[in-house]
């Protein structure tokens, strides 16, 4: 018989299919699910599902009225909220990522044609390079890109330059945020457990092994993935009513007794986190400097304090995590601004409202940009710390020099927002993601799109290169979505050559001046479309992040599945030797 | 002038909640503005279009099918302009009016240089019931929740407590009387929707409930399957009322051309404004453009069809007036539309009947789209036929929808095969399957964003509202009727930063107003709306054009006349450049002068097209009754199926074609999966040749009767060999093809 399915009792978790939310606090299960529908059989051999760890949706604060028969039209706004994505740190210096021999290799290679990678270009060495030094100790000396001394963002300021100077002096005793979260009274924060044996279990880590913090519903939980009680959470952190929608770690501080995180917010609030000594400070406070709620945040590449978060409202806004906040009152740097405001026909796509270089850097933010005012999606930072990928609700996607804060490509989607964007380990492809169901290669040298990838049965939420499995003409692209599917693309420089050529001419022709940024779209009869190697439903949820790591895959759903895919073992990959050997004579 | 209204207004607190008076919020006894009052506020005059208008339809009953429907046509601007200038804009003095006298006498007299077009006066002032405290409480989002053992109307932020006080405040435009005469029609749908049309636009008030009898009185009078006061599909109503519009329009252009004598000249622009016009009664044929409904809505599907037995690829073409696209969990409108036309083995019980090679043969097929719609409706087949339930089972299977969209299954001759969409209107139905539930739309307003039709409730939401339908186990609202309509990337983009200077003016707003505005529902949506009004020019202009160039399309009215046969079989090389768009690509780069030519060129286009396109006209035609014939022959020979046979004999005596079954599973119903293609197409190709009671007898009956899905099989399996092809019988596929 037709049963009416039960009204949803938890509309603001997320994914609307949720399992009604539970009434007590529960922990994370781990379950190890087998058979071929747990495998991933690709060329390169077949990709076994390690295990699932299903993070405990937390229930509703018991200050949130429980809704028990909701108005399936009720038009009030409820907050954004988003599936569970994770921040990964291993401790221990990352072994040498094959994306630097990739680069030497690009750099030899054989395509003449290609002109002089773009990494090649800022070799000037600055001062302030020497600022990153004492880092190397914390991994970062193992960077990709080390070599290449990128400038700093922002070091032509003098008064940004006094506050970060103070930083690099004991590089060991990092400065930790000033409150306590486990004792804090804060309304924001609404309750913090820690593991009992917490400290017993951060002396067991392994260094080689991930820390990774993931965020489900309001809570955010810090967890060791390979420790063997890998489902007991390190921390949890639960909060009142606002929800961690992004979170990223800095690369450049992490040490076995430091980690700083930052984390934004559905309210716009902004926390810096010091899992290790349960330090937190809130920055953004009650959406002072902007009241749009985060979509993303990440380190500034090279920068101990400064990071860059995407409000929805459009704005890029660089905060400092030892600053306090301000009343954000537009600096008029740029004469766009007022472009913007009177002049709707003729738009400008990036705004300076307040430059990095700016005077006045007491306080937070140390920059402001807007782009439309479109809800900014995901961003992403080159590898060669120059570059900044931006897409938007609005199907833009933006190609800024962060460092010069100028916008140097405005593309658009084939139809619909983008979803989410991701850059080649060597610099010089970027893949969007969108509502379009279709992953679109961007070359950032010719300044176009290569092609589309279509085989999504809905939108793409998440994308990745593997660097593992990257070389400088052979590319392996991941990518999630909403149809609860993994696919696997690979792209070849080769096979999209001749297109590429011939599609080159006809946009350089129609643009050839420099300052002319807006690419239009291209329509679908000159793009190159690539078929997927690999597409497998990996969840039963929409799929909402993917991550590749030297020996697995992670995916995890908006329901706070986290699943972690071996790679073909060793012997599997007799048949695909040339690349297995790149991979293993790393030093 | 606000200042006596304001006074009006707190004489008598407990009435109705009227806008435009600011006083108002001193009193606070005095009802407080609802969302769509405040969005109203400072409208500025009326406009001659209609665009500015935004009435609730009353409902008597399980009638929030026609009603969702309705609205979703009259905010498409080319076919609400369509409607009220076939076969002239009437100007109101001629057209009758209710003698009600409870009602508000309707002022045709727009108080165009009247600020506050809404008008208390013409208001209607009863006191609800309800209102014993009239001051509505202050809001938040979230607490819209009544405690239980209240009744769910006492609550003030009830959706049925909102329609009653819609239909107290008023005024309610009864639409009992018709004025078929005065547009020279008879009485069809189309009359009584041009009523509904005309009246809202004619009334000097912006807001209001439309009560529409007459057009139900007429649904219900030629359609059975409607008279009940059951639940009704709202997808079946919409397909059945463009039909219907297309028949009554042509079958007046078709009378008309008999009178050609008096010829005068017929207003085809949309700048009159009321009582400028002459009543044009008499306009000649020539003059009319009968096929608009056709240009709005239709498109044309190729199935190519290749038999693997002689490697032959027959190509034939369909007429859509929407489509109808199989669900999957967790997947996106883009994919519904890939898988549609999804390669498609014709094998087994299903093979093809191969011209070429003669006999049943293997084959495959697809079907693309040849010919793009400027309005695409895509109905999302959520009732599925369920065999382990024998009965329809409603799929609540996510599937995301993106306010833009292009096709990617066009044929590769398919003209401007990038073609942007814009979604801009969404039938949800609320329910936990096929048989009971509640439709609303939410569609986007030309100027005042996206605003939620909830039968006499009308109210503003937030244009992530829209997002909120995509379905989901335990998600009782869902999107079922999908509208797009034709854009092109600069007004996306100029669109996308209207509302983006909204939402900042919003938030520096909201940041001032946080202490003193109540946050109600949907206050968001009125913030962002209210500063909204840059988008109108743009838009209009966009729309204007696209008008424009509907209505000096050559008329097709006198190709009906031609008989004419021509052989199916070229039809597939008579591709009309209708509508001749450049690439969207040379759409964004263009500048205002180029745009120009581009239209001249389109003219001229157009004007070569006409002829290729009374061709095409003609062989559709043709094609309709061949496809009718050999329906009717099918049916014939599927007598022996039992459960069907009384039923589908009657109908092929009347000699109207028993769609009664298929049209079930096509048109929202997809429990026929293997034949409902079949029914699709022909349905809608037939209507276009006037069918008003193809919905036939028993439809209902059919609906309800799990055991008739064998019997289709049956009769379908039977129909398809004497066709000469077989459908594929299954519930997984949508599409079958019948060749002749």
């Amino acid at each position: 018989m037709f049963v009416l399915p039960p009204p949803p009792r938890y509309p603001t978790g997320g994914y609307p299919g949720l399992p009604p939310g539970q009434v007590i606090e529960t922990n994370n299960t781990l379950t190890h699910p087998t058979g071929p529908e747990y495998q991933l059989v690709v060329g390169e051999g077949t990709y076994v599902l390690r295990d699932d760890l299903h993070l405990a949706t937390p229930p509703p604060h018991p200050s949130e009225a429980p809704i028990h028969n909701p108005n399936p039209l009720a038009t009030d706004i409820k907050p954004p909220t988003c599936g569970t994505k994770l921040s990964l740190v291993a401790l221990a210096p990352r072994q040498p990522s094959h994306s630097q021999l990739h680069r030497f290799s690009t750099r030899n290679s054989t395509r003449s044609q290609v002109p002089p990678s773009i990494q090649e270009s800022p070799h000037e060495s600055h001062s302030q390079a020497s600022d990153t030094g004492p880092h190397g100790i914390n991994g970062f000396a193992s960077s990709p890109l080390d070599g290449l001394h990128t400038p700093v963002f922002g070091e032509g300021n003098a008064a940004l330059a006094v506050i970060n100077g103070k930083d690099s002096k004991d590089p060991l005793k990092r400065r930790k945020p000033k409150n306590n979260i486990v004792k804090s009274n804060s309304s924001f924060v609404s309750r913090v457990i820690p593991h009992e044996s917490l400290s017993k279990r951060l002396q067991e880590h392994n260094p080689n092994g991930h820390y990774a913090f993931a965020n489900v519903n309001r809570a955010l939980q810090w967890l060791d993935l390979t420790s063997p009680t890998k489902e007991e959470h390190l921390t949890k952190i639960l909060f009142t009513k606002a929800h961690a929608l992004c979170h990223d770690i800095n690369q450049i501080t992490k040490g076995p007794n430091h980690l700083d995180i930052v984390m934004g917010f559905s309210t716009g609030d902004i926390i810096w986190y010091e899992p290790m000594s349960q330090k937190y400070t809130r920055i953004n406070k009650n959406g002072v400097i902007n009241a749009n709620p985060v979509s993303d945040v990440r380190w500034l590449p090279n920068s101990e304090n400064l990071f860059l978060a995407a409000h929805t409202d459009g704005s890029l806004v660089v905060y400092d995590k030892e600053k306090e906040d301000a009343l954000f009152v537009a600096e008029e740097f740029s004469p766009s601004a007022e472009d913007v405001m009177s002049d709707a026909g003729k738009k400008t796509h990036l705004t300076i409202k307040k430059s990095v270089n700016s005077k006045n850097q007491k306080a937070n933010p140390v920059s402001y940009w807007q782009t439309s005012s479109s809800k900014i999606n995901a961003f992403e930072l080159s590898p060669d710390r120059r570059h900044l990928a931006v897409v938007s609700e609005d199907g833009s996607f933006r190609i800024i020099d962060f460092l010069k804060e100028k916008l140097l490509h405005y593309f658009m989607s084939y139809y619909g927002g983008f979803t989410c964007v991701c850059w080649s380990p060597d610099g010089r492809y970027i893949v969007t993601g969108g509502q379009d169901d279709l992953l679109s290669i961007w070359s950032l040298e010719d300044r176009m799109l290569v092609a589309r990838c279509q085989g999504h049965n809905s939108w793409v939420t998440g994308v990745q290169f593997d660097p593992w499995r990257c070389d400088e003409r052979n590319y392996r692209i991941g990518s999630v979505g909403e149809d609860c599917r993994l696919l696997l693309w690979d792209f070849s420089v080769d096979s999209t050559a001749n297109r590429l050529r011939s599609n080159s001419n006809l946009t350089s022709a129609s643009m050839p001046d420099e300052e002319e940024v807006i690419h239009q779209v291209e329509p679908r009869a000159r793009t190159a479309m690539l078929p997927p190697v690999l597409a497998k439903t990996v969840d039963e949820h929409p799929v909402a992040w993917l991550g590749f790591e030297e020996d697995c895959i992670l995916t995890s759903c908006k329901s706070g599945h986290i699943r972690t895919w071996d790679r073909p073992k060793e012997g599997a990959t007799n048949d695909d030797s040339g690349r297995s050997t790149t991979s293993t004579s790393n030093p | 002038m606000t200042s006596f209204f304001g006074r009006l207004k707190s004489g008598n607190a407990p009435t109705s909640p009227a806008a435009g008076t600011t006083p108002l919020k001193k009193d606070p006894n005095a009802p407080e503005a609802t969302p769509l009052e405040k969005l109203l506020l400072n409208a500025g005059p009326l406009r001659g279009d209609g665009s500015d208008k935004f009435f609730g339809f009353e409902n008597f009953g399980s009638t929030s099918y026609c009603n969702s429907i309705v609205q979703c046509l009259y905010y498409s601007v080319p076919f609400r302009d369509q409607v009220i200038n076939f076969p002239a804009r009437s100007p109101p003095e001629a057209l009758e009016r209710p003698t009600s006298s409870s009602l508000p006498k309707i002022n045709t007299n727009l108080p165009n240089g009247q600020s506050s077009a809404l008008s208390p006066t013409g208001r209607n002032s009863m006191s609800s019931p309800n209102s014993r405290t009239p001051a509505k409480p202050a809001t938040t989002p979230g607490a819209t929740n009544g405690a239980p053992g209240t009744k769910p109307e006492d609550n003030k932020d009830s959706p049925e407590y909102k329609k009653k006080q819609a239909l107290a405040a008023g005024p309610v435009l009864q639409m009992d009387y018709e004025n078929a005469n005065a547009y020279g029609m008879n009485e069809s749908l189309f009359s009584s929707l041009k009523d509904i049309f005309e009246a809202v636009i004619a009334h000097r008030s912006r807001i209001g409930v439309v009560s529409p009898h007459k057009l139900l009185e007429i649904l219900r009078r030629d359609n059975e399957m409607f008279r009940t006061p059951m639940h009704q599909d709202a997808h079946e109503f919409l397909n059945l009322l463009l039909n219907e519009v297309v028949e009554n329009v042509e079958q007046f252009s078709k009378s008309r051309v008999t009178e050609v004598g008096e010829s005068e000249q017929s207003e085809n622009g949309l700048t009159v404004t009321a009582g400028e016009v002459v009543p044009d009664r008499s306009s000649t044929a020539s003059h009319l453009n009968s096929g608009w409904v056709h240009e709005l809505f239709e498109g044309t599907l190729t199935s190519e069809t290749r038999c693997l037995t002689c490697e032959n690829t027959s190509q034939r073409d369909e007429a859509f007036l929407d489509l109808s696209v199989d669900l999957e969990q967790h997947s996106s409108v883009t994919s519904c539309l890939r898988k549609f036309s999804e390669e498609e083995m014709l094998c087994e019980r299903n093979k093809f009947h191969c011209d070429n090679c003669g006999g049943l043969q293997e084959a495959e097929k697809r079907m693309k789209i040849k010919r793009l719609p400027k309005i695409l409706a895509l109905h999302l087949k959520r009732f599925k036929y369920t065999e382990d339930l024998q009965r329809l089972q409603k799929l609540f299977h996510r599937v995301v929808y993106p306010f833009y969209l292009r096709l990617f299954n066009t044929t590769d001759d398919a003209e401007d095969p990038d073609r942007l969409y814009e979604l801009y209107a969404v039938v949800v139905h609320i329910g936990g399957g096929p048989y009971h539930g509640h439709y609303v739309s939410i569609i986007k307003t030309q100027d005042r964003g996206w605003l939620l039709f909830d039968d006499e409730m009308v109210e503003p939401v937030d244009k992530a509202y829209v997002r909120n339908f995509f379905g989901g186990e335990g998600v009782l609202a869902c999107a079922y009727v999908l509208f797009y309509q034709e854009t092109t990337e600069e007004a996306m983009m100029k669109e996308q930063e209207a509302e983006g200077l909204a939402a900042a003016k919003q938030a520096t707003e909201m940041t001032e107003e946080t202490v003193t505005t109540p946050k109600a529902n949907g206050t968001n949506g009125y913030h962002h709306h209210t500063y909204n009004a840059q988008t109108p020019t743009v838009e209009e202009e966009d729309q204007f054009a696209s008008l424009n160039h509907a209505a000096t399309a050559p008329p097709l009215a006198h190709v009906q006349t031609n008989t004419e046969h021509h052989p199916v079989e070229h039809v597939s090389t008579n591709v009309p450049p209708l509508g001749a768009k450049k690439s969207n690509l040379m759409l964004f780069k263009k500048s205002n002068k180029e745009d120009k030519e581009r239209k001249a060129a389109e003219k001229e286009l157009e004007k070569q097209a006409v002829q290729k396109r009374k061709e095409m006209e003609t062989q559709r035609r043709e094609n309709y009754r061949r496809q009718e014939e050999e329906l009717r022959a099918a049916l014939a020979a599927s007598k022996e199926s039992a459960t069907l046979e009384e039923r589908k004999r009657v109908n092929g005596e009347n000699g109207e074609p028993s769609t009664t079954a298929d049209g079930k599973g096509t048109n929202g119903f997809g429990s026929v999966k293997g034949v409902s293609g079949l029914s699709r197409f022909r349905h809608t190709s037939m209507s276009l040749k006037g069918k008003p009671k193809f919905w036939g007898a028993g439809k209902d009956k059919d609906k309800h009767d799990t055991t008739d899905d064998t019997s289709h099989a049956d009769s379908e399996d039977k129909s398809d060999e004497k066709e000469g092809s077989k459908n594929r019988f299954s519930l997984g596929r949508k599409k079958s093809t019948f060749k002749f």
